[in-house]
Parts: structure tokens; sequence; C-alpha cells
């Protein structure tokens, strides 16, 4: 097996190999290529700096983007046009620092063109070519309007430039290679519009546009899966809270989700943040419902609509094991029926085992 | 001598421990009970009050004011219902967050802003479903300000 035949061979194998790691980096470069929008695909339009206004809160941008009051994770701001970034989010794939998104030119958006700025929003490419990361959620804002997209940055050039730099994402590898997003995104992003469907209402058209593309409902109230993707067949059906502990509830018309809430009870929830049982949203979900409170009546009702029409699905995440007994005094409390308790153990008459 | 000390030392021990598993009892109690009232008396409350003006219920202005002044008899007994240990992570169900005993004097001054909205809505019912839905979402705004600055939700 010795001499100039196993040798050769030997060298032929790491050609092959050779030649398999360029190729794989070719289509790897290929794959990845930043896919943006060229000028030709803005329509004309004079920018509606109104309409910008009632988008940026339809989309809560200021949830993310405004300057946190004082610790970075606090959901409460200083001000909601101070879009000075910096709040972080710690998720699965590490820390990210929301950028400043406010007009200053060295640390803001200042510099950035509308065709940039639909480019972020509809392909998640920044204007240098980099892939952003889909914790900005441009997976549903790829599905608003051109239109609105620029009426949104006119309004935003009218924002007081906030100069505050802001520290670099903190991820784990691989997921800190913005270059990988590419392949993410070939799945996820297609910048397509959203489209009305004729079988349905206006109405019901309506609440869906502002679901799905705007008010990125789905971000938080769909599960997804290891790499982050959101479950389409599951969409609405709750999900784990990304930032951690707890979960965020089903919206489909279910018995799991929110079944029993007439269109008046959900848009009535979103106008006072109260619930039909005169519970109280909070946690993330508080300054959602304050911008959903800003909107137009008939918009609310719009969205109700929408959520009433959706297929109603089991809760995409099992609730709570209540093995630990920990919650079993509430569920009676709730019920009103101690017999409902799970935790017999506890119970001073359970049968000793 | 010896023996004399250990058997003071068990029986101030079994004492202690008494008094302990007395006192872990009274936080439960407290817990319970501070629930209990907005579990069985405010947010049913509330919920016939919001059925009246979302036209659930028919309006009825006796009905609405007595629901109000419910929850208006709530707050000054709700409020001695925190003693220290009572808070989440420290005891089973609380969904008290430790803000508010750093801030005690602001969530009382809340809960008395509850007692006075709420006795308010009591008050308009008289006046119409108009002036009631006016000053019943005046209340629920103080439920608001208070569940999102003091409280930690459990999940059910």
């Amino acid at each position: 097996m010795t001499g100039a035949g196993g040798a050769g061979a030997r060298r032929a194998w790491w050609w092959a190999l050779f030649a398999l790691a360029i190729t794989g980096a070719i289509v790897f470069y290929l794959l990845t290529m930043p896919r943006t929008l060229s000028a030709s695909a803005l329509p004309q339009h004079t920018p509606d700096v109104a309409n910008g206004e009632y988008m940026f809160t339809a989309g809560g941008c200021a949830e993310c983007h405004a300057e946190p009051l004082v610790k970075c994770k606090d959901t409460k701001v200083k001000d909601q046009k101070h879009l000075g970034g910096g709040r972080c989010l710690k998720t699965d794939f590490g820390m990210f620092y929301v950028p400043n998104i406010s007009p200053d030119k060295e640390t803001g958006i200042g510099n950035w063109t509308t065709l940039d700025f639909v480019n972020a929003m509809k392909r998640g490419i920044g204007p240098d070519g980099e892939h952003l990361y889909p914790a900005f959620p441009y997976t549903s804002y790829q599905r608003m309007t051109y239109e609105d997209l620029i009426d949104l940055k006119a309004y935003l050039d009218t924002l007081p430039a906030v100069k505050h730099k802001v520290p670099p994402h903190e991820l784990t590898f691989p997921y800190n290679i913005r270059r990988g997003l590419g392949l993410w995104q070939l799945l996820y992003v297609d910048g397509k519009t959203f489209k009305p469907d004729p079988k349905q209402s206006a109405d019901i058209n309506r609440g869906a546009y502002l679901v799905e593309g705007p008010g990125h409902c789905g971000e938080c109230h769909s599960p997804r899966n290891s790499i982050g993707g959101i479950i389409a067949s599951e969409a609405y059906a709750g999900a784990r809270n990304p930032e951690g502990k707890g979960k965020i509830p089903n919206i489909t018309p279910s018995k799991d989700g929110i079944g029993d809430w007439s269109t008046d009870d959900i848009a009535y929830m979103l106008e006072t943040g109260n619930t039909p049982d005169f519970d109280v949203v909070g946690g993330v979900m508080g300054p959602v419902q304050e911008n959903m409170s800003k909107l137009k009546p008939e918009d609310r009702a719009a969205i109700a609509a929408f959520l009433k029409s959706l297929p109603p699905l089991p809760d995409a995440v099992p609730r709570k094991n209540k093995a630990s007994g920990k919650s079993d005094e509430d569920e009676g409390d709730d019920s009103g029926d101690e017999s409902s308790s799970s935790g017999a153990a506890d119970h001073p008459d359970a049968p000793e085992k | 001598m010896q023996k004399l000390m250990v058997m003071v030392c068990v029986s101030v021990g079994v004492a202690i421990c008494a008094t302990a598993a007395i006192s872990a009892e009274d936080l439960a109690a407290a817990v319970k009970e501070r629930r209990d009232l907005m579990k069985k008396t405010v947010a049913p409350a509330a919920k016939l009050g919001g059925q009246m003006i979302k036209g659930v219920e028919p309006f009825d202005a006796a009905k609405a004011a007595k629901a109000m002044s419910d929850i208006s008899a709530v707050p000054d007994k709700y409020v001695t219902l925190f003693p220290k240990g009572t808070e989440h992570g420290a005891i089973a169900d609380s969904e008290a967050l430790p803000k508010i005993w750093e801030d005690f004097d602001n969530f009382k001054a809340l809960a008395m802003k509850l007692k006075d909205a709420s006795a308010k809505a009591a008050g308009a019912a008289a006046q119409g479903k108009g002036t009631f839905t006016a000053a019943f979402n005046d209340m629920t705004k103080v439920c608001k300000e208070c569940h999102e600055t003091y409280r930690e939700k459990l999940e059910h």
C-alpha cells in the first residue's frame, strides 16, 4: 500500500475535499447574497406623514426602539418619540441590543434613503447589504404596502435625532455570523405584500393586514421551530415567551384560546386592557395594548373580526404541569370547585400510598 | 444542669418552630384572602359593569351602583393583607411584586385611588349609561396602573 500509487490517491482525495469545500463556500455565498429591491420597485407616492404616524403606532415601533426608562430591559420608555434604541432582548440566541432608528446621521438611520428603509422592512437587509436579525420582525413588516412604508419613513424623518451609540449584539455561535441569515431568509422572507382575500369581508381583510403586517402579532403569539421560524400551521396558537418565563397566550377562537370572547370583548380589551373577566393584560402586552387603544375604533373591531375568523387551534405550548401542586388552589378559586385540584397528594384525605 | 439547658433549648426550639409554623400559615391566609377579594368580589363586579357598558347586559343603574360600591369596600381591607414575606417567589400563589414593599405608600395610594374611582362610578350610575361608562373606564385605568406596576401574573 506504500509507494506512488497510494500517495497519489491520497492527494486526489484531498483535492476532492478541497474542491468540495470551495463549492460549498460558493454555494453558501450565492444562497446568502442579500436579496434587495431596486428603486424601480417603489411606487410614485407622496408621503402622508399622518398615516406614517398611524403605522408607527400600529407597529409599536417605540415599544422596542424608544430608549428604555432606566435599565435596558425596562418595558417603560423615556419618550415614545426618542428612538435612540438600547433596549436589550435576552433570547435563546443571545442578547440583542435594539438599534437607534432616530434620524441621527451618525448613530441612527439619518443617512438611510426610503429604499434603504423599505429593504430593511421588506427584505431584512441593511443599507450596506448586511443581513438584519429577525428579532426585528421584518417577517411581518414585509407584508406592509409600499405606500404605508414610505409614509412611515417620512414620519420617522420628522422625529428628533438622538445621538446614542448602541452596543453590538452579543450572540452565540453560529448565530453571530450575519451572513448565515441569508439561508434563514430564503425560508422566511419573500417580500410579498399582503393581498386581501376576496372571499372575506373588507373588515376582516383590514384586520388581517393590521395583525399580519404592521401589528406583527404572530411574532409573539405563534410558536417557533428550533431555528426560530414561525410554525405556520400553528399560527396564533400561543408560544413560549421568547424572553424567558411564562407563555404568550393562544389568540385563536378555540377553547384554549379566546373562543368565548366576542368580537366586542376583543375590541374592548384592545381599547382598555380589560379582559372579559376583568383581569388586566400586562407584561409585554401592556405597551402593545396602549398603542392599540390609539387606533381607530373600526380598526380595533377589524382586528377582532380577523382573530375570530382564524381556525380554532389548541394551545401550541402545553399548559404548565400542575404536578407541583403550586397552582392547585388557584384552579379551585377560579372554578369554585376544589375537586378539580390535580394535587390529590396534597389533600389531607388523600389515600396513603 | 446540662440536661436542663438541653431541655430549655429544645423547648425554645419547639416554640420557635411553632411560631414559624403559625406565621407561615398566617402569611398563606393573607395571600388567599387578598386574592379572594380580587377574584370573588372585585373581578365579578367589574365584569358586570363591563357587560353593561358593552351592552351584553341591559344597563341597570341600581345593579351598577351596587357592583361599584362592592368594589369600593375592598381597598381598605385589601392593603392590610400584605405582610412581609408574602411577595411573589417567597410564598405560593403570590403575584405581589417585591416592589410593593419598596414603595408601600404609593401602593396604598393607588388602592385609595381605586376606592375613590369606584365610589365615583357608583354615584355616576344614577346619571345614566354614558356618565357611568366614563366613570367606569376611569376606574379600570387604576386597575391597570396598579397591576402593571405591582403584579407578576401567574400562569394558570
